[in-house]
């Protein structure tokens, strides 16, 4: 392939184009065919969930009978006399999931953000004595494997009196955001200090230059702390399923499709499982695309360094 | 060593540098975690100790006001005309007395009992129990459900363990804030003796928004990380130091402390444990070996793919690939499950039984494939972010020199990459131990062979902790499993974080 | 208020009492006047020597549905309403196949205790049915359901934890008197009785396809069965892949497993040359995966994987219980559906009759409810003549009241005899197994055969019997 011979100039460049040519072929081969491989699970989900058979697998691709019932089943169920069920009586209240999980992942996503703000802002534009100590706890906190205190958060809820409680989950969820403060700060640091010092020049208290100069300049990273803080609690199984235990009501959506894949009723509600996931799916797969040039600024904003 | 350096290597010396600075760099991160956990202890004890510097002095040479408020809390600051601050003090004082007096010494005391009588453990010799009288229950006849009788002395491990915790986090506090106390009613002392006026309540509150503006930003997330962080940490910390499991649970029954037995067991005393041990860890590092590299190599050489320059709808095949990482993991994972079931899905399809997930062997690969699956799209993103930056005029004097696409990118692009994302590959690496969710989802740890203490043959040892929390209560294992994994990631990350130069530009930046 | 429906109850025991020989024995006289709000005085009737001396053994009948009692009982949930606002609030965990059931059973409790001093507020919750009920209930007593299904197997971790309450005596002359024998032994523990008999087929049996087997000679040896279903394009399913269900095996090659309450010892004689002879009969079977014998059932665990099965005709027959019996029905046609005991399969060198584990599901009431008495009359409901009755004509599953066992309906019911003819080889699991026992991996063991295709070694199989008894009886 080294080799460069002495060839006429014409046919190598006829060569080179051939050559050229057929690269490119196989690589929108071997493209198409990693497409494919990557899409067809979720292209099964969202067939699964339009199946009109109950069970959790067939031996045919395609349904034979395809229904959009699935999805009406999420959010209405009626009893034995055709009468709908209010929300609290149903089987899997997958509509009350939603809004349990709209409602955490909102108030959680507001709070953290300023944590995060605020954390980042300090260590990356003030100067205080125990500015390391608390930079080495940090670094020392995080390493703990997350789940390992989940026992002990419980208790802890219950003596404040919000365990299996939304409320409960919320705090939990924003409490642990002032670690979570390395991306930002990252970004801080490359805004220059000068605007700083202009601003204490002209009498501004540091107060005032966090909200007012400060912030105003960070949308990109504003925008991106909120979407990945809002999108945690959509995703979030195993903290959630030790804190709800059987509080069904409470449960979120992740934790209530889970258990609609238990053994005692997989092969009825399977495919009702499947019309949940792509329901949820869809809203948190466009939120990410929109996100994910500040996902990439993000993560290589600290690699890029490296 | 900086780039420039780096590049002049060849491929060889490159991949060979990158190594031995990762493994040369594990018994030094050991070294620096201790030292940074040293540090840490030092700073925090330098600031005790600093606290006490001039504790003296300043009793000595204080006025009157200034001894007083050794002992009442404010009063120096009440004598010197500060009486807002003076006033706070106290009430600070007042309360911590309060708090300890109904609340907290109760815990203090129980937090090591010795010589109690426990109907329930007859014949043992306790060596501190965490509480000191166990629920005694009579039934009530007329429901048969048991009545606690001694309702009013009745201990919970539980709640004396988290207490006693919070009772010193707060002692530490108020010992903190008494320390303050005396240095301000020295200062105002000074400023006084200077013949000026101290500083008055009103402007002392107003550089919490300038001078002090660190202490208000950080206030409430401090609060939140201590009760809801460091608070259940230190207790699960404490957990793996006594016998709390399935036949020592709360409310029920009491536990107590065991010393360092806990550690014995699942290190070298206890040869089912310790084996179980063993295994899982070695599978935990396998696994983090290649779900971290088989991500990162075929994630770059899918990002070369799609941006190569002749490839057209380079938006259409990023995003094909992006929906899959955007689907929440749980439902992608779900699905792969069920996809991959040796009674479900791809074999029903097929009218085969392959056991993608029931054999240990075919079970290991198809996790690692599957992460693949879930994790190349995340280094594709982010791999072509970093492709654009490589500079235009690198290709061009290679082109020149001769260099074709495959030696331009195993003398340009790779190491490119590889030098830009070390620290991204090791934070992966960390979290890849850590990965729960693709064991948790996909094979729940199994299979699960009788050697095997409660865990299975594609367990980590974060899933191995889950399983010892929630299915089988055994809550001191699991905690010290977590104090090891601690120790693993902390290594992990210390090795990113000296190895990246980012932290070194911070250490210049203060 | 308070004072007078205690003393109400306190008479109906003394009157329950005088009627037995039971009033003799040193019994504390109930009749002080307790107040509902003191712990220590409502233990009024308790005296540790009372305690000794009463047992599930001899205790009086007291008749539950006649008028005065049920008022006095409603005069009891009352008093308890009023000391927590006025709402009896209780939570019931049942298996979500049971769900609806259960709630509708419920909604008749309210109209039958319905009552103007309280209201009712309770909740049916499915997260968690009688295979998990035990075990999350022991994960936070205080935070388990007031009134929980359950398996029988996992009493005694329950009664250890000190989570699970005794039946109230009101209760228990009822019960005695109206369940089957071994249905209220399983409910004691050291004599005291601390659970409701609900059904009596938490064990299994097998479910075979009648065109398949077409006579009963067909369904008497596994390997035969295996030969026809093989021949027939389908599977026999035993699910060695689970503890419960391979634990058949052990038994019958003659190996033991016991717990001592009193030491919280687990043992098993798994590591014995009777065990290896189970581990190779398993072996024997799992040579047949995949042409006639289908030994795992995956994740999916093994209802699902029956269900399918069938649905799907890839399956012949299925060792499986009651539980499935209206979803086989529905596949397959319920003039196809035959149920028998369990073959006999090739264990040493002859064909020996498969064991296997016999259990009741049974109701029990949380020792932290702010509400005994409303749950323990809730309980009761749950699991007497009439609801046992209505279980089975819903749900198919088999009574444990006598006067239900003996009608004609149950009685014809072929499960039940199925049942009926499992009993002598089953092992009740009340006394003899702890959570320690299923946390051991015994089922991954019985799994590493089967994906192994029954190609294990001697020296492997004794291994892997010695690990798993090193687990069972660990500490």
């Amino acid at each position: 392939m080294t080799k460069m011979t002495a060839q006429s100039s014409n046919s190598k460049q006829a060569s080179y184009a051939a050559q050229r040519k057929l690269t490119n072929t196989v690589i929108y081969i071997i493209l198409s065919v990693m497409v494919v491989i990557w899409i067809f699970p979720i292209f099964w989900l969202v067939i699964q969930s339009l199946r009109g058979e109950e069970g959790i697998s067939t031996s045919y691709f395609f349904p034979k009978q395809w229904t959009l019932d699935n999805y009406v089943r999420l959010f209405v169920e009626y009893d034995e006399n055709g009468v709908a069920l209010p929300m609290d009586e149903m089987t899997y209240p997958y509509g009350q999931w939603i809004l349990n999980t709209f409602i955490v992942a909102i108030v959680s996503c507001v709070i953290s953000t300023l944590i995060i703000l605020m954390v980042s802002y300090t260590f990356s534009r003030l100067r205080f004595k125990s500015r390391k100590t608390f930079l080495n706890l940090g670094l020392i906190l995080g390493m703990f494997p997350g789940f390992m205190s989940m026992a002990a958060t419980y208790n802890i809820m219950e003596i404040f009196g919000l365990k299996q409680s939304l409320v409960g989950l919320m705090i939990v969820y924003s409490a642990g955001a002032g670690l979570g403060y390395q991306v930002s700060k990252g970004f801080f640091d490359t805004i220059p200090r000068s605007l700083d010092e202009a601003a204490k020049i002209d009498g501004a208290t540091r107060n005032q230059i966090f909200w007012q100069i400060i912030l105003p300049l960070s949308k990109p990273i504003i925008v991106y702390t909120a979407l990945t803080t809002f999108i945690g609690p959509w995703g979030d199984y195993i903290f959630v399923s030790y804190f709800m235990k059987a509080n069904q009501s409470n449960f979120t959506v992740a934790l209530g499709l889970y258990s609609m894949l238990d053994p005692e009723h997989i092969t009825e509600y399977f495919t009702t499982f499947c019309a949940g996931a792509v329901l949820i799916a869809i809203p948190i797969t466009i939120l990410f695309i929109i996100m994910q040039r500040y996902y990439v600024a993000g993560v290589t904003g600290g690699a890029v360094k490296g | 060593m900086d780039y420039l350096d780096y590049v002049q290597m060849t491929t060889g010396q490159k991949i060979g540098y990158k190594i031995s600075s990762f493994f040369g760099g594990i018994i030094p991160a050991i070294g620096t975690l201790f030292r940074i956990i040293g540090a840490f202890f030092k700073s925090l004890f330098s600031l005790i100790g600093n606290g006490f510097k001039g504790y003296g002095y300043r009793f000595a040479n204080g006025d009157a006001g200034t001894k007083l408020s050794y002992i009442i809390m404010g009063a120096g600051s009440l004598m010197h005309r500060q009486v807002g601050k003076g006033l706070l003090f106290l009430a600070a004082e007042v309360a911590y007395f309060m708090f300890m007096a109904n609340f907290g010494m109760t815990y203090l005391t129980k937090i090591y009992s010795t010589n109690v009588t426990m109907s329930d453990y007859p014949n043992m010799i306790f060596n501190g129990v965490i509480g000191s009288e166990a629920p005694i229950k009579e039934k009530d006849m007329l429901t048969g459900v048991p009545k606690i009788v001694n309702v009013d002395t009745v201990d919970d491990s539980n709640r004396i363990l988290l207490f006693f915790i919070l009772t010193v986090l707060v002692s530490i506090a108020f010992f903190a804030i008494y320390i303050t106390n005396t240095k301000s009613a020295y200062a105002s002392y000074e400023v006084l003796k200077e013949g000026k006026k101290p500083i008055g309540t009103i402007d002392e509150l107003k550089m919490f928004l300038d001078e002090r503006f660190h202490v208000t930003l950080l206030a409430i997330p401090v609060v939140l990380l201590l009760l809801f962080t460091v608070l259940p940490i230190l207790f699960t910390i404490c957990i793996a130091f006594t016998n709390y499991d399935i036949d020592h649970q709360p409310p029920g029954n009491l536990y107590w402390w065991v010393g360092f037995a806990n550690f014995a067991d699942v290190f070298y005393s206890n040869p089912m444990k310790s084996e179980t041990f063993g295994k899982i860890l070695v599978w935990t590092l396998v696994w983090a070996v290649f779900a971290t590299f088989t991500n990162y190599i075929f994630g770059i050489i899918l990002a070369l793919l799609i941006n190569k320059k002749e490839i057209k709808f380079k938006g259409f095949w990023r995003t094909m690939f992006v929906i899959t990482a955007a689907v929440p993991q749980f439902v992608t994972l779900l699905i792969m499950r069920l996809l991959l079931g040796e009674t479900t899905g791809l074999n029903v399809l097929w009218g085969t039984s392959y056991p993608f997930l029931t054999d240990a062997n075919w079970a290991r690969v198809t996790v690692i494939v599957v992460n693949m699956w879930v994790g190349i799209p995340y280094t594709m993103l982010i791999s072509s972010g970093l492709l654009m930056n490589i500079p235009e005029d690198l290709y061009e004097s290679a082109r020149i020199d001769g260099a074709n696409a495959f030696q331009q990118f195993t003398k340009i692009t790779f190491p490119y990459i590889f030098f830009v994302t070390t620290p991204y590959l090791i934070t992966t690496f960390v979290g890849n131990i850590n990965n729960f969710n693709v064991i948790f989802f996909l094979t729940g740890g199994g299979p699960s062979p009788a050697s095997y203490y409660k865990a299975g043959q594609t367990d980590l040892l974060v899933t191995w902790l889950y399983k010892l929390t929630v299915n089988t209560s055994d809550f001191n294992l699991a905690a010290v499993i977590g104090i090891f994994v601690f120790v693993i990631c902390a290594c992990g990350s210390l090795i990113t974080f000296n190895m990246s130069k980012a932290s070194k530009n911070e250490e210049e930046f203060s | 208020m308070v004072t007078k429906t205690k003393r109400a109850l306190a008479l109906i025991l003394t009157g329950m009492m005088a009627a037995t020989a039971l009033a003799g024995c040193g019994q504390t006289s109930p009749n002080v006047t307790p107040s509902a709000s003191t712990p220590a005085a409502s233990g009024s009737t308790s005296t540790s020597d009372g305690e000794s001396q009463q047992g599930a053994s001899d205790v009086a009948v007291t008749d539950i549905e006649d008028a005065g009692t049920i008022e006095t009982l409603k005069s009891a949930m009352a008093d308890e309403a009023s000391a927590n606002g006025g709402t009896i609030k209780l939570e019931v965990w049942c298996s979500s196949d049971d769900g609806k059931f259960e709630k509708t059973l419920v909604k008749s409790f309210k109209e039958k205790y319905n009552d103007s001093r309280y209201k009712f507020d309770i909740s049916v919750k499915t997260s968690y049915g009688e295979d998990k009920a035990g075990s999350k209930i022991m994960e936070s007593p205080k935070d388990g359901a007031d009134v929980f299904n359950f398996a029988d197997d996992q009493l005694s971790t329950l009664v250890q934890g000190k989570a699970i309450a005794e039946i109230g005596q009101l209760f228990q002359g009822n019960v005695k008197a109206n369940n089957t024998e071994d249905s209220v032994a399983v409910c004691s523990i050291d004599g005291t009785a601390y659970a409701f008999p609900k059904t009596s087929d938490n064990g299994y049996f097998m479910y075979y396809d009648k065109r398949v087997f077409k006579t009963e000679e067909d369904v008497a040896e596994l390997d035969k069965m295996i030969e026809t279903a093989n021949a027939a394009g389908k599977n026999v399913f035993i699910s060695l892949g689970n503890g419960w269900y391979n634990a058949g095996f052990y038994f019958a090659a003659g190996c033991t497993i016991s717990y001592d309450s009193a030491t919280k010892k687990q043992t098993a004689s798994f590591n014995t040359p009777e065990g290896l002879n189970a581990a190779k009969a398993m072996c024997h079977v799992s040579q047949k995966v995949g042409s006639g014998f289908m030994g795992s059932a995956g994740q999916s665990g093994e209802n699902a994987t029956v269900q399918q099965g069938f649905s799907d005709g890839t399956m012949a027959a299925a060792v499986i219980g009651t539980w499935m019996g209206p979803a086989i029905k529905k596949a397959i046609g319920e003039e196809n559906v035959g149920a028998a005991k369990l073959p006999t399969a090739l264990i040493g060198d002859q064909q020996v009759q498969l064991h296997s584990f016999g259990g009741y599901k049974i109701v029990g009431v949380n020792a932290f409810t702010k509400f005994p008495i409303a749950a323990q009359t809730l309980a009761y409901y749950l699991t007497n003549a009439d609801s046992q009755k209505a279980r089975y004509a819903e749900r198919g599953l088999i009574p444990t009241n006598k006067a239900a066992v003996e009608s004609d309906e149950i009685k014809n019911d072929p499960a039940l005899k199925a049942i009926n003819d499992q009993k002598p080889y089953a092992h009740a699991q009340g006394q003899s197994v702890s959570s320690k026992f299923w946390s051991a991996n015994v089922g991954g063991f019985g799994g590493d055969i089967v994906t192994a295709k029954g190609n294990m070694s001697d020296a492997d199989l004794q291994k892997g019997l010695q690990d798993l008894v090193t687990q069972i009886e660990s500490e």
